[in-house]
């Protein structure tokens, strides 16, 4: 009796071990909580996500340098930063893409130019497999324990013209203020992260 | 003499004007304006919907380098196989792009496809309704039946035998003589 108790409780922690964090085909899910993880940034200094975050929580936004669409978004989202900052939300940028689509001079210069956030290089798109991002701009919001809270898009006009909803900031507001987030899932049309291998620059 | 050099050198620009009269009304005929219809989220939903033929659809748009990569390859399919399946692109492309970078793009790709210009307050619900594994990345193509189930959908560059084997599998298959 003793020996299967064992044999179950070790099968259980093997399924959990390699289980590791909630993955779907369309992403990490709401609701699951993000283990801590170091990456290198433009500026060659490593860091970590918990170095990063603010006392209620970032947003992990997937960027690209060369993106029309991520062009349309800088002054949207440097403005959303800086207020979201001021309430404990800080932004972190990614750029997943390989370096034959975007040279790291080419995407610390951008980073430097249009962002005041941390830009992290994600080597070999690991972090991107792991969150099942696949597109710029695309963005993760984790509260303060680290839970993804929602993922999807900033807004639902890519031009800036007719925004009728505004998704990010509709989440930071419910979270901030202790309620239900309606939306936690929204997509939107973007830039494909351009993999390493994957075809097209 | 200097009469006699005038007049050869008023045959010379005439030739020359007339070359490139010719020239540029070949390219002209060779590149007629591509016509880009703006649609809706009701309009798109209508393009979808299933047909006679099977039905291709490639999302795309200018400012997406992978898709312009593989935009001759579509125009090649669409020579291909004319009249045997329904084939049309929708671009994602910014709206003030409808009269200008869209045509401009088409023409010189000599694209005869229908091409649409979707411009939606709810992109989430027109990506779930083309298909529930997409995302929004681009270029995305997908395959439909003619009863409407979808048979084939890919995010990134589609290569060429790829989708005409994919086409082919839904066509009758061609008497043996």
């Amino acid at each position: 009796m003793r020996r299967k108790s064992i044999l179950f409780v070790a099968l259980f922690l093997f399924i959990a071990l390699i289980s590791g964090p909630t993955v779907s085909a369309d992403g990490i899910e709401v609701g699951t909580k993000l283990e801590n993880f170091k990456m290198t940034a433009t500026d060659g200094k490593e860091y970590s996500f918990d170095d990063l975050k603010g006392k209620n929580g970032a947003v992990i936004v997937f960027l690209s340098a060369q993106c029309p669409v991520v062009k349309a978004y800088i002054e949207r989202i440097d403005t959303i930063a800086a207020e979201y900052k001021e309430k404990g939300i800080n932004f972190i940028g990614i750029n997943s893409n390989n370096r034959n689509a975007e040279s790291l001079e080419w995407v610390t210069n951008d980073a430097a130019e249009n962002f005041k956030f941390t830009m992290l290089i994600d080597t070999d798109n690991k972090l991107a497999d792991q969150f099942g991002a696949t597109v710029t701009p695309e963005v993760f919001y984790f509260d303060a324990n680290n839970v993804l809270k929602y993922h999807g898009a900033i807004d639902n006009d890519r031009s800036g013209k007719n925004i009728q909803e505004q998704f990010l900031r509709t989440a930071f507001d419910a979270a901030l203020s202790g309620k239900d987030i309606e939306k936690t899932r929204t997509n939107a049309f973007g830039c494909t992260i351009k993999r390493v291998g994957m075809a097209g620059k | 003499m200097r009469q006699s050099v005038n007049i050869r050198t008023g045959n010379v620009l005439l030739g020359a004007f007339l070359v490139l009269f010719l020239f540029a009304a070949g390219a002209v005929a060779q590149s007629p304006a591509a016509k880009v219809t703006k649609i809706d989220d009701k309009a798109f939903a209508e393009l979808i919907k299933p047909g006679e033929k099977p039905l291709l659809i490639n999302f795309w748009a200018t400012w997406c380098v992978p898709c312009v990569e593989e935009f001759p390859d579509l125009v090649k399919i669409d020579k291909e196989y004319k009249g045997k399946i329904d084939f049309i692109t929708v671009t994602l492309d910014f709206e003030e792009e409808l009269d200008a970078a869209v045509p401009k793009f088409l023409a010189e790709m000599k694209a005869e496809m229908p091409t649409f210009l979707l411009v939606t307050p709810d992109e989430t619900a027109a990506i779930k309704s083309v298909s529930k594994d997409w995302q929004g990345g681009l270029p995305f193509t997908v395959l439909y039946r003619p009863n409407g189930e979808m048979v084939y959908s890919h995010q990134g560059v589609v290569k060429h035998a790829v989708l005409t084997g994919e086409i082919d599998k839904l066509l009758p298959a061609a008497p043996e003589n």
